[in-house]
């Protein structure tokens, strides 16, 4: 296992440096630089240039990348072009939010679609099935975002209700906290569940067909204990995996959500760092996402081994 | 127990837990009271809040209420007293200015002219990088021969220059607080109405009143909340709730909220206007008469009832909202479509059946793209066929700065000063002459305008450039001057912002509870 554990992180580090140098090309070879961005119509081109040597991007591409990479292997991800923020607390206090908001949402749908997943594969084409079946199919088909848009508007036109504005942390302030990331942690959650249900609902129904199940059956084990100790621990890789994409997908993938609910997390932070061409914030921010996701499916893949003793590493 | 009961029960329990916050919450907003702090929703996150360094709106619309300039605007652009109490021109190139005295920066300390000089040191310094250097480079020697006496001696005349120290770049600032810092980036080193509390990025910035203000009866609210809140529906979502004061408002959003009895819809027309600009170094644009005959195809009027909804006036290279400079629209003929007259053009022009070009646009703003679709519609007419290019903000910029494009359309600030609007634009080496557009008498026109400084005179001046520019050269087509928007609850009181004015106006407001 730890043989296993240091080869899959020692892989890490050629898929980082690949990332960060398609991340670095793509975003400064696009049009546009951050200074032009910065400075706007008022700019002049001796101001421009004064401000482009300031921060060293007059300097060929590829010793940027070097020195950038030089800073990394040191701990230092540089400030940011726009804002002359360390970086490193950027991220910090993003990820933060980011975080919470992922944490809470997959808990949300997990526990929503478990059960429902496994309810609707027992009663297969029951009332409930179709029900959970349709639901999961809307939950697919409805963008994270346009849930979002919608609890608003229902929430504020229909309640009065509006959360409370400005961020703050759950550990801080856990009641306003709630309020806050209630209505988008029900967005997120709410797409996540449905594609976890059908996943789990079809797990099931392909692992009460195996023989196993049928032997169990017939040796006159009670329905639960069929279920729980020979069904669900069978079915629960498949579910696994994709809860663990899902992590992986909204540590970096919230960014609409995160927009509309106005939560200052990672997504925003990427997405302002593209538009800006600010290239140490994209750039940190991008592999710090690439790094817990590929974290998040190495416990996973650990995890397996935990719940099914046949796999070994 | 049964564990489908546990699981089900799981299920219950989190969804009674999720109604329960929403319900208490519902109670909090009911009870809740803002006290006096005015929370102010923003689209936009600032970047930083050096007024010597940051020329985004964003950062402007906070940092506006930490600095004080020497003078400042009133509504109808006059110049009033503001750290200078008064002034005196003894010659065309030297301004003395007298101090306000007992005027405190945040930090205690007492504002004299050596920070004047410092600060007007310090745009001018090019390691600084300042956006405001080309406002004051006409400024040769600052002398300070006493505490409360400021004197600029200037390497010309400079007509604005007066109205240029009454802009936000002009702050005068602490310079302690800058050699500590660094910069004025991330605090603050002013006297204004307000200061910098805290500032948590792409979450809110809080400033808090200045007790020491040196206008007394201001600030009227103990502290302004800007929040950055990106999504529209969120806004609007806040400030029906009662979660928000004030928030700015896009057109599309103006009749619903007007209709909305708990709300007040305020709108004023700005400084701003969208344009569709040609690149004079290439054909056919090169020739004035093309420029012009697309000018005379352009139903202006119809155009901004499509995009502004109506909620826009008409203009020219100065928007009406700057009032004593900008000339009437009444003056430019070709404001009136004449169909006829655009084709005779370009026949004369030779394109009598017209010809195929490229209008390049942001797509992030919606009434660029629908400005650009109208004006594809209008030249139909007169045989012109485009095609529209939507490209991203940071490569529209890039394509602006390069003069890569044919057609563009895009938005202007024509700014409080003359000079701005026609030379900073128009001269052939004004800085955002980015059209390649070069015409000898219009520089000679605006060149001596800027140093003309009899006031009659230099209307008179600035007046034949718009004339020219619009009815004779044409290098860009002015469209619509857009109305902006703000939506207000209704316990907030005094907040008139206005073209000149624009958030400035904050010190003033006041909230009953």
């Amino acid at each position: 296992m730890g043989v296993y554990v240091a080869r899959r992180l020692i892989t890490l580090v050629p898929v980082m440096l690949g990332i960060s140098m398609v991340v670095f090309l793509a975003i400064n070879l696009v049009p546009g630089n951050a200074v032009q961005i910065m400075l706007g119509i008022d700019a002049t081109p001796e101001m421009q240039a004064t401000l482009e040597h300031q921060l060293g991007l007059d300097r060929p591409l590829y010793v940027r990348y070097v020195l950038w990479l030089g800073r990394l292997l040191r701990g230092d991800l540089g400030r940011s072009i726009v804002t002359g923020r360390p970086v490193l607390a950027e991220i910090a206090s993003r990820f933060g939010v980011t975080l919470q908001l992922t944490v809470l949402a997959i808990v949300l749908s997990v526990l929503v679609a478990i059960p429902l997943g496994i309810i609707s594969a027992l009663r297969q084409d029951s009332v409930i099935d179709f029900v959970t079946r349709i639901g999961a199919l809307a939950g697919i088909s409805l963008p994270g975002f346009a849930i979002g848009v919608l609890l608003i508007l229902v929430a504020s036109r229909f309640f009065g209700w509006y959360p409370p504005v400005g961020f703050v942390n759950l550990w801080d302030k856990p009641l306003e906290a709630a309020q806050i990331l209630a209505l988008p942690v029900v967005s997120l959650g709410m797409g996540l569940a449905a594609s976890t249900s059908r996943m789990t609902r079809a797990m099931i129904l392909e692992v009460l067909r195996q023989d196993y199940v049928r032997t169990a059956r017939s040796k006159g084990l009670h329905e639960r204990v069929v279920i729980y100790r020979h069904a669900l621990k069978n079915a629960v890789i498949p579910i696994m995996t994709i809860v663990g994409m899902q992590v992986g997908y909204l540590l970096g993938g919230t960014v609409v959500v995160e927009e509309v609910f106005s939560l200052p997390g990672l997504g925003r932070l990427i997405l302002t760092a593209i538009f800006k061409r600010d290239y140490p914030v994209l750039m940190a921010s991008v592999l710090v996402v690439a790094l817990a996701f590929a974290l998040v499916n190495l416990v996973v893949d650990i995890l397996y081994a935990f719940v099914d003793p046949r796999i070994k590493y | 127990m049964n564990k489908w009961k546990i699981g089900s029960a799981g299920i219950t329990f989190l969804f009674i837990g999720l109604c329960l916050v929403l319900a208490g919450s519902v109670g909090l907003a009911q009870g809740a009271s803002e006290g006096g702090v005015l929370l102010v929703a923003k689209d936009q996150e600032a970047v930083g809040f050096d007024p010597h360094k940051v020329p985004a709106l964003s950062s402007i619309q906070i940092y506006q209420h930490l600095y004080n300039g020497l003078v400042d605007l009133d509504n109808n652009a006059e110049i009033v007293p503001e750290l200078a109490t008064s002034w005196e021109t003894p010659d065309d190139t030297t301004y003395v200015f007298h101090l306000r005295k007992g005027v405190k920066f945040h930090n205690g300390r007492e504002m004299t002219a050596e920070d004047v000089k410092y600060s007007f040191e310090r745009i001018l310094d090019p390691a600084t990088a300042s956006i405001a250097k080309s406002y004051y480079n006409k400024i040769q020697k600052i002398e300070t021969p006493d505490k409360y006496t400021v004197k600029f001696i200037l390497s010309e005349p400079y007509a604005d220059f007066l109205t240029n120290l009454a802009s936000v770049w002009g702050a005068i600032v602490a310079k302690e607080v800058v050699e500590k810092n660094g910069d004025l980036m991330k605090v603050d080193g002013g006297t204004g109405p307000f200061k910098l509390k805290e500032w948590v990025p792409d979450n809110y910035t809080l400033l808090e009143k200045n007790p020491d203000y040196f206008v007394k009866g201001q600030p009227r609210v103990d502290a302004i909340k800007h929040l950055v809140m990106k999504d529209e529906s969120a806004r609007v979502a806040a400030i029906r709730t009662g979660k928000v004061h004030i928030t700015s408002l896009s057109p599309e959003m103006v009749p619903v909220l007007r209709r909305e009895s708990g709300l007040v819809v305020i709108s004023y027309p700005t400084l701003n206007y969208t344009y569709l600009a040609f690149n004079c170094r290439i054909k056919p644009f090169d020739d004035p008469r093309v420029r012009l005959a697309i000018s005379y195809a352009i139903d202006r009027k119809l155009l901004a009832d499509i995009v502004f909804k109506g909620e826009a006036d008409l203009t020219g290279p100065i928007s009406p909202a700057a009032k004593k400079w900008a000339l009437p629209v009444s003056e430019y003929p070709s404001y009136t479509q004449n169909i006829a007259k655009a084709k005779a053009l370009l026949a004369e022009a030779g394109y009598p059946n017209g010809f195929k070009t490229v209008i390049k646009t942001a797509n992030s703003y919606n009434y660029m793209i629908d400005t650009a679709v109208a004006v594809q519609n209008q030249l139909k007419a007169v045989g012109i066929s485009t095609e529209i290019t939507l490209v991203e903000w940071g490569q529209y910029v890039d394509d602006w700065k390069k003069g890569n494009n044919e057609m563009m359309v895009g938005l202007n600030g024509s700014g409080t000063t003359p000079d701005r609007a026609l030379h900073f634009f128009f001269h052939s080496t004004g800085t955002a002459n980015v059209w390649g557009f070069k015409n000898s008498k219009y520089d000679e026109l605006v060149e001596r305008a800027r140093v003309t400084l009899d006031d009659k005179k230099r209307h008179n001046l600035y007046a034949e450039a718009q004339r020219m520019l619009v009815n004779e050269l044409a290098p860009n087509l002015f469209l619509a001057s857009p109305y902006q928007f703000y939506v207000v609850t209704k316990n907030v009181h005094n907040f008139t912002p206005s073209a000149i004015l624009g958030e400035s106006v904050f010190k003033d407001v006041w909230l009953d509870k």
